[in-house]
Parts: C-alpha cells; sequence; structure tokens
C-alpha cells in the first residue's frame, strides 16, 4: 500500500492509488482533504503546527515523527512512501525514516525494501525555504540511506513541468500517478499478454525495486526502425529528473501484432556497450496500434553530485533574489547554502605526514 | 616469498592503501579505529559507497594478515599488522595512490 506523507506525498499517494493509502500529516486539516484508507495524524508540540501543518519547517516534522514511528516503521516495509522535499512535514518525516533505514546494523530484506518516490521543487519558481529543505534532504537523509544499501528505488520527480507548463496541482499530480503507474504495470503486463520474447515476473520485478538507486522511467511508441538511443534521449521522462548512465535496466515492449522483434538485440547491444544486461520482456498488446516501449534505467549519482547540482541552481537564484531584495531594501535572512557540505568536501593531505607515520610505525617496531 | 608479498601489494586497491594509511595513523593518535569510522571515511573520500564494500575491504586486509581486528560486533577495532605496516611503506614508496584525510581522525571534533 502507497504511504503518502505531508500535503504532496498525501496527495500523490492518494491519487496513484484511488484512495487504497495510509495518508500522514500533522495538520488535521490537510488529512480532511485527502482520500484515504486510513489516516494518521502525528502529533506535534506546537498547537499551531498541529492546526496549520509545519509551516516549512522539517523540525517540525522530525519532531512529530516520534508520535508515529513505530507503526510507519512497519508500515513502510514492501512499500511506497510518497513525500516532497521542500515542505515540513513530508521531508521531516521521510527524513527520520531515512536515518532509522541508514542505522539499521542487519540489512533490510529484499520484500521488505522500501521505494522512495519524492517530489523536488522547481528551482526557479519556488520558495527560498523549499530549495533549501530540499538540499538539507537530499545531502544527508538521502545520501545516508542510499549508502547503507537499505532503501528500495528512489524516484526523483520534479515539479519543473508543472511550473513552465502550467499545469494545474490535480492535473499534474494525475501526470505523476499515471507514469509511476505504468512503470508498475511492467509486470502486470508480463503475466498478463502473451509473451513473445524474453521474460519479466513479478519476482524480477520485486527484485529490480529493491535495489537502492535511482530510478528514471519512461514509455514511448517505440519504432523499431530507427536508432534506440537516439529514441530514448528524445524520450526521457520529464516529469523526473534525468538519468545518467545506467547501472542496470528493464524494458517492456509491446507489440500490436505477435511479429518478431529482431530489432530488439539492438536494444540489448546499447545496455551492453554500459555492461548492462537489462531484463527484458516483448508482448502481444492486441489493443495498440504501434509499438510500445517501458524503460526504466537504474543510475547512481553521488548524492554530494546532486546536491552540488542543485546547490549551483539555487546560488544563482539566491544572489538574484538578493539582489532583488537590496533594491527593495529588504533584509534578506541570512543564507546556509554556502557553508552547505563544506565539511563533505575531502582535502588531501601534503606528503609530509607520510614520512611521519613511517617514522612512527618504526619506533613502535612493527616496521 | 618477496614475491608473493610484492603481488599481493600490488593487488590493492585505493581503499585498502586508505585503510592502511588511517589505520596506522589512528594507532600513532592513539585513537580507536572501527568499522564504522572507516566506513564514514570511505564514503567521504569517494573511495566507496556501502557498508558491505567497506566490510569487505577490512576483511581482505585481515585476510592477507596486513590489518588485526580484535573486539566483537561493530565494535571491531583494527590494528595495523607488520606485514600491513610493509605494505604500507611500499604503496607510499611507490606514490600510487594519493593520500586522503580521515574525517574520523581530523575532521570536526
Ligand atoms: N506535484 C505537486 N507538488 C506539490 C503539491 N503540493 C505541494 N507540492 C510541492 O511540495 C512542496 C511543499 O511541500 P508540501 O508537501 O506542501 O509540505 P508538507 O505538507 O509540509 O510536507 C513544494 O515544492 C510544492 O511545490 C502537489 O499537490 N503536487
Amino acid at each position: 500500500m502507497n504511504i503518502g506523507i505531508g500535503g504532496a506525498g498525501s496527495k500523490l499517494a492518494s491519487i496513484s492509488s484511488d484512495g487504497e493509502c495510509i495518508a500522514i500529516n500533522v495538520s488535521e486539516l490537510e488529512l480532511s482533504k485527502v482520500e484515504a484508507k486510513q489516516k494518521i495524524l502525528a502529533v506535534t508540540h506546537s498547537a499551531r503546527g498541529q492546526l496549520r501543518g509545519s509551516g516549512k519547517n522539517p523540525k517540525i516534522g522530525r519532531e512529530a515523527f516520534g508520535s508515529i514511528a513505530e507503526k510507519l516503521k512497519q508500515v513502510i516495509k514492501g512499500n511506497t512512501v510518497f513525500a516532497s522535499t521542500g515542505g515540513g512535514t513530508g521531508n521531516g518525516i521521510a527524513s527520520e525514516v531515512l536515518e532509522y533505514l541508514s542505522r539499521l546494523e542487519e540489512a533490510v530484506r529484499l520484500e521488505d525494501k522500501t521505494v522512495f518516490a519524492l517530489v523536488l521543487p522547481y528551482l526557479k519558481r519556488e520558495s527560498y525555504e523549499y530549495v533549501e529543505n530540499t538540499i538539507d534532504f537530499l545531502g544527508n537523509p538521502v545520501s545516508s540511506a542510499i549508502d547503507s544499501g537499505n532503501t528500495g528505488n528512489i524516484i526523483l520527480f520534479s515539479n519543473k513541468l508543472k511550473f513552465e507548463g502550467k499545469i494545474p496541482e490535480y492535473e499534474y499530480n494525475k501526470m505523476l500517478a499515471d507514469s509511476l503507474n505504468t512503470f508498475l504495470a511492467i509486470p502486470v503486463k508480463g503475466e498478463m499478454y502473451k509473451l513473445l520474447d524474453g521474460h519479466i515476473d513479478f519476482e524480477d520485478f520485486d527484485l529490480y525495486r529493491a535495489k537502492p538507486y535511482f530510478n528514471h522511467f519512461s514509455c514511448f511508441s517505440w519504432d523499431p526502425d530507427q536508432d534506440f538511443e537516439t529514441q530514448l534521449k528524445a524520450n526521457y521522462n520529464s516529469l523526473l529528473l534525468l538519468p545518467e548512465r545506467a547501472i542496470e535496466a528493464m524494458f517492456l515492449i509491446e507489440l500490436p501484432t505477435p511479429a518478431k522483434a529482431s530489432k530488439l538485440y539492438d536494444i540489448l547491444d546499447y545496455f551492453a556497450a554500459d555492461n548492462v544486461s537489462p531484463v527484458y520482456g516483448i508482448v502481444h498488446n492486441p489493443e495498440l496500434k504501434t509499438p510500445q516501449i517501458t524503460v526504466s534505467l537504474l543510475y547512481s549519482r553521488k548524492p554530494r553530485e546532486l546536491v552540488e547540482d542543485f546547490k549551483k541552481m539555487s546560488d544563482l537564484y539566491t544572489r538574484n533574489r538578493i539582489k532583488k531584495s537590496l533594491e527593495q531594501h529588504v533584509v534578506l535572512q541570512s543564507s546556509k547554502l554556502d557553508k552547505m557540505n563544506e565539511a563533505r568536501r575531502m582535502v588531501e593531505e601534503s606528503g609530509t605526514n607520510a614520512g611521519d607515520v613511517l617514522g612512527f610505525l618504526k619506533r613502535i617496531g612493527k616496521l | 616469498m618477496k614475491e608473493l608479498f610484492e603481488k599481493q601489494v600490488s593487488q590493492l586497491k585505493e581503499a585498502h592503501f586508505l585503510i592502511l594509511y588511517w589505520t596506522a595513523k589512528a594507532e600513532e593518535k592513539n585513537a580507536k579505529y572501527n568499522i564504522t569510522n572507516i566506513f564514514d571515511d570511505l564514503k567521504y573520500s569517494g573511495a566507496t559507497r556501502t557498508k558491505q564494500s567497506a566490510v569487505s575491504f577490512v576483511e581482505s586486509l585481515s585476510a592477507l594478515c596486513f590489518v588485526d581486528v580484535t573486539g566483537e560486533g561493530n565494535r571491531k577495532h583494527l590494528y595495523i599488522s607488520p606485514f600491513g605496516a610493509k605494505a604500507l611503506e611500499y604503496l607510499l614508496s611507490e606514490s600510487k595512490f594519493k593520500i586522503k584525510k580521515s574525517m574520523f581522525l581530523e575532521g570536526s571534533k
């Protein structure tokens, strides 16, 4: 079952499951607005937070996690968690969940892995707090959870198209949900339609979604006579962040006729160049007019790099804002951004210390 | 024997080298250095991303008798062995890898 945390998280979890989900929020008002099979009110110490939500402050979400921790740790097993990275509730509670997963001594079992579907703010249009919260979230909780290997796929939705395309929220959420559900339908179609080549079943699929990498998926009409790489690149999913080189891949081709698909080998060649052997299947779907392919790429992006990208854009954005606020004589909160991640930057030591350590080893008789 | 030793050392990766170096440094500073510290340091230096691989680097060093691992569970501490010290000396003289800072030993207090 889907689990939605916070405003955006609850709405997305609900829409993509037709209400068969668990919605979690600190705000009763927000909870009352979503359709969910189960609603969980997380408790904050602040009366204002309880009434009006976390006001873009992840601390309130983190604090509220305590009231639902045990329950949440159970229900996330094998499920998908939805949250936005910009707000206070989704970010704060999901941060605690990710940190809990990273601290586990025992590796999480495959079938218990949790997929995280996260909505990133669009830098150019959304508020500064949303951006700053996201940087913290990606740099810390997401980063350590990936390192621990204890999460399933991480899906990074972006709100870019929502703002640039001026798409109403409900419609945009439906687009996100449809896109995710098309990916999730791969094993269903693999079993439902006549198999022409390859093989994907629920077991393969569960194994795939349990891998701790970023997942970029896309579905498009496939022209067997055109170069696959060109088609793939032209059809990257604009609702998701762009992928890096794939480490693993999965695809399902649906053909309108039970024809041979020798062009399949071109796709396999394309992935083989990166040493990737995809899980794949080709099925006959009589409802289609033209061939269609659903592709998923698992890629790894060092969270540090992800944060760097995000930071680069947001520095630019912050500079513009500061400039603007100076013009308007408004005092702007000083930015923590520059200090961001500095502690993590590795420094190379000068060669002189190397001699020291050998001297020490000689002194204690190990050398 | 010398041939075998050189062959073994030549197989070591950057992460092995860093672990040997940091372990020696930790001993010099009288600090107890454990798997979790190693994992954090390897992660920050970009040498590896998962705890499993950190553990396997340590296991291979231990199998080669380059480090001694003592203690129980997550509290296992590492000490460099005389063989490990030789291996470290060798790798330093070859300058095959660059030394990187250990956050545990020199990072924020
Ligand atoms: N795609 C989408 N984004 C949303 C929606 N609601 C809020 N957001 C985004 O989520 C961020 C704010 O987080 P929100 O989920 O409202 O805060 P929370 O309730 O404190 O977790 C901002 O980046 C918003 O643009 C929604 O319904 N759909």
